[in-house]
């Protein structure tokens, strides 16, 4: 599947550890149940929405006599930042209504403050959702004490609080505040943001081709940098499946390198219009298609043999010229009109050797994007014309009827 | 910094803990000391070092999860007092155990360590972790446990020691300091150490022996002043018989030379070289000389008043010199031929010769007759012969009768005449 690739930092790589939810919720004791319940099904924390909440390594807090299910701790996956947190969630079977404790991995130093969470002050354990507001409420904090971190480098630093200013991006920002390369001392740290475009208008056709739950449609640019002083960056696109997949593939994920001694504040909005662009050309591209396709109609009426009438990329007329009749399949491209639309003629007499009907495929002919709809459907009438003779002769040598 | 806890304590908590169906908490308690090791070496006159020891006591559980704090893990000092009661200044720490969890402080408990921290006052508060990993068949359980000291930044873990759990059979039993707080044990010990402690608190058994060690010093301090004096007057006796020795000596030159004169006076009588002759066949001139000889000393000899008087003389010269009853013939001593005087004690064939030339050398401390044997070179042989031949007994000094022709009692008594020791 196409779209894998480009979630793939972000999607779940399996392991053997990792269990389906519906194994993990039946290990649960089953007090606990609907709290995870809501974390393991509708768990979407962060900006990568596309991505669930994981857990692993279910473990109970009773003893061993105990008769399962009972098991009451386990390992939180979290994605942020491009990076996935895991966390141990501690809860007792015994006192399921009591609030979980927690360890934050690797983060030894991560300490929220209890006050700043309001849902493990006031814990109420018969509300399913409470353990998922409780999580997105660390989660919340964690950000903020990454971005204590960033610190550590003036550099970063000032790439976040310019960021942070632009309303656009600094509400929807991730930041992780790598470790320090005990080594070298270098400092990494990657910024992850949603990009403020608006994929609405995109026709649905484009994206209801996707096998996976599309989720919210997202476009994330994560920017790593590997060094303090910025010198090592590497940008990268992340959409969505089927907004990859509406605007034409992996291509769609090519985005400019940073600019060396450019700052974030400069380069997220060029990627964002890049983006954007793209997002018009294949609206446009949409709208520019239904008005070819319907001058195509008017003009050639009772010639269109069918038409693509949901995306319409696609047009076959069956014409005749001189007692000739032939076949031609337009097959208009993603980014009509800036590129040209594709003619095949087809005998309807002759075969080759392969046992197809003879056809010829021409992809230059007179074609300027300017042309509305009308004049491309005269141009193509006249081009036809034109061109047929030549294609029967083509015909007539190299097929056999 | 070093930790211990006593092995009951341990268990205690282990044992609560494992029964717990659910995580469970609890406070330390022990105390603190701060021991100073001095060390001197060769290349710094002193140095000192510093050594935090934590011991731990005892542990009072609690008897629920959030029983002293809230969902938001802010502690209630009410409620603390209410689980420590009096027993709040002993504590030094808190345990927590949880089942198949990670080493490391939790969020909550890093938050409730920083507050106890606070309240209680303690800034070195310790926090001990347990954690019992099971496998997931329940084949092996493995209980882990980590002494923390959140508040310090670095070093963080200490290790904790258990006293005598172990190989003991190749360590020391160590007798902990911990001390045993148990009322039941006090007061059994107060009502019964009337039996074993006086009334300063020291065992009787120890001052019993401290009694005898003290009567044991006394004796030999005073056996060493006997043996002071005794040796003085042995010094003074010895320095005595080295005088006499030496007149002994200058006698028996003068008298040699005498003789001399006298054997060239007769030297022309052939009278005289005739009577020689024949006392010379009858008897070694050896003899001759004994029994020439030996008379005209002893009288002039100035016996010291408690000396042994000597009988051996006067008794072992009878007129009757070829008697070998009463004058054992001077061979060689140890010769088979020769009757050893029945004493009964030394050996028969004269193999006593060592005996008695050990009793005739060794016995210094014995009445001057051992130095009568060793007056001359010449003579001194058979001074020692005639003597020690009458020694029957070399290893009883004190019977033997020196001087005294053993023959005369042929039963074997010894009766030492002499006042021999």
């Amino acid at each position: 599947m196409h779209c894998c690739t480009s979630l793939m930092f972000l999607c779940c790589i399996l392991t053997m550890n990792s269990l389906s939810p519906e194994v993990a919720l039946s290990r649960i004791s089953p007090e606990l149940r609907p709290l995870l319940c809501s974390v393991v099904r509708n768990g979407r924390v962060g900006l990568d929405s596309t991505n669930c909440l994981r857990i692993t390594d279910l473990k109970t807090g009773c003893t061993s006599l105990t008769p399962g299910p009972c098991c009451d701790r386990f390992k939180l996956h979290i994605p942020y930042a491009g990076e996935t947190l895991k966390w141990d969630i501690i809860f007792n079977a015994s006192d399921p209504e009591l609030p979980p404790d927690f360890i934050f991995g690797e983060d030894a130093e991560f300490l929220p403050e209890p006050s700043e969470l309001p849902h493990l002050v006031a814990w109420d354990a018969a509300d399913p959702e409470c353990l998922l507001q409780l999580v997105k409420e660390l989660l919340q904090q964690y950000h903020q004490y990454q971005c204590q971190r960033l610190r550590d480098s003036s550099r970063l630093l000032f790439e976040y609080d310019s960021l942070l200013e632009d309303p656009n991006y600094g509400r929807s920002m991730e930041i992780y505040a790598g470790r320090k390369n005990s080594w070298t001392g270098e400092f990494s740290a990657r910024f992850l943001l949603k990009l403020p475009v608006d994929f609405s208008n995109i026709p649905i056709y484009l994206l209801k081709d996707t096998a996976l739950d599309p989720g919210e449609d997202v476009a994330l640019l994560s920017v790593s940098f590997e060094d303090a002083e910025a010198t090592q960056v590497f940008p990268k696109l992340f959409l969505s499946p089927s907004i990859e997949h509406a605007l034409g593939g992996p291509s769609a994920l090519h985005i400019p390198a940073f600019p060396s001694g450019g700052c974030l504040i400069d380069y997220v909005p060029q990627v964002c219009q890049l983006l954007t662009n793209k997002v018009q050309y294949v609206i446009q591209g949409y709208h520019k298609r239904r008005e070819y396709i319907a001058a195509f109609l008017s003009h050639f009426g009772m010639g269109v043999v069918e038409y693509d009438a949901v995306g319409f990329t696609k047009l076959t007329l069956l014409l005749m010229w001189k007692d000739f009749c032939f076949l031609v399949h337009v097959d208009l491209p993603l980014y009509f009109p800036r590129d040209q639309p594709t003619l095949t003629f087809q005998s309807i007499y002759h075969f080759t050797s392969s046992g197809q009907l003879y056809s010829q495929v021409q992809k230059s002919y007179p074609y300027s994007p300017r042309w509305d709809g009308n004049e491309m459907a005269k141009r193509a009438k006249a081009y036809f014309k034109s061109f047929i003779p030549q294609f029967q002769e083509g015909a007539f040598a190299n097929g056999k009827l | 910094m070093a930790a211990s806890i006593s092995g009951y304590t341990f268990s205690s908590v282990c044992y609560h803990s494992a029964n717990s169906n659910s995580d469970h908490e609890g406070f330390l308690l022990g105390e603190v000391r701060q021991e100073e090791t001095l060390s001197i070496s060769d290349s710094q006159i002193s140095s000192s070092e510093f050594l935090h020891v934590v011991e731990v006591h005892n542990h009072e559980p609690c008897a629920q999860l959030f029983s002293f704090y809230d969902y938001a893990g802010k502690v209630s000092e009410e409620n603390l007092n209410r689980i420590l009661k009096d027993r709040r200044k002993n504590v030094i720490g808190w345990y927590r155990f949880r089942r198949n969890t990670q080493q490391q402080m939790s969020f909550r408990e890093q938050v409730i360590h920083k507050q106890l921290t606070h309240i209680l006052g303690i800034p070195d508060l310790v926090f001990l972790l347990f954690s019992f990993i099971s496998t997931a068949n329940s084949s092996t359980h493995a209980l882990e446990y980590v002494l923390f000291r959140p508040n310090r930044r670095y070093n963080q873990r200490i290790s904790l020691s258990i006293p005598n759990l172990g190989n003991t059979s190749q360590q020391e039993y160590k007798v902990s300091s911990v001390p045993n707080t148990s009322k039941n044990y006090a007061n059994v010990i107060k009502e019964h150490g009337a039996e074993f402690f006086d009334k300063d608190g020291v065992m009787k058994d120890i001052r019993a022996i401290f009694q005898l060690y003290s009567a044991l010093q006394e004796k030999v301090q005073a056996v060493c002043v006997e043996v002071d004096q005794s040796e003085r007057v042995k010094e003074k006796i010895q320095e005595e018989v080295k005088k006499l020795k030496e007149e002994i000596a200058l006698r028996k030159r003068s008298t040699a030379a005498e003789e001399r004169r006298y054997q060239d006076s007769v030297n022309t009588d052939a009278h005289l070289l005739q009577d020689d002759s024949a006392l010379s066949d009858s008897s070694p001139p050896s003899l001759t000389r004994v029994v020439l000889q030996s008379p005209p000393l002893e009288p002039s000899l100035d016996w010291p008043a408690n000396s042994t008087p000597p009988p051996l003389y006067t008794a072992a010269l009878p007129p009757d010199p070829p008697s070998a009853v009463l004058l054992p013939r001077p061979q060689a001593v140890g010769s088979p031929g020769h009757p050893s005087p029945s004493l009964g004690l030394g050996n028969g064939d004269g193999s006593s010769s060592d005996s008695l030339n050990r009793q005739a050398i060794g016995q210094e401390d014995q009445a001057e007759e051992d130095d009568e044997e060793e007056d001359d070179d010449e003579d001194s042989s058979e001074y020692e012969n005639l003597v020690s031949e009458q020694l029957q007994s070399p290893f009883l000094t004190e019977t033997v009768s020196l001087g005294r022709p053993a023959t005369l009692w042929p039963d074997g008594d010894t009766h030492s005449s002499s006042g021999s020791s």
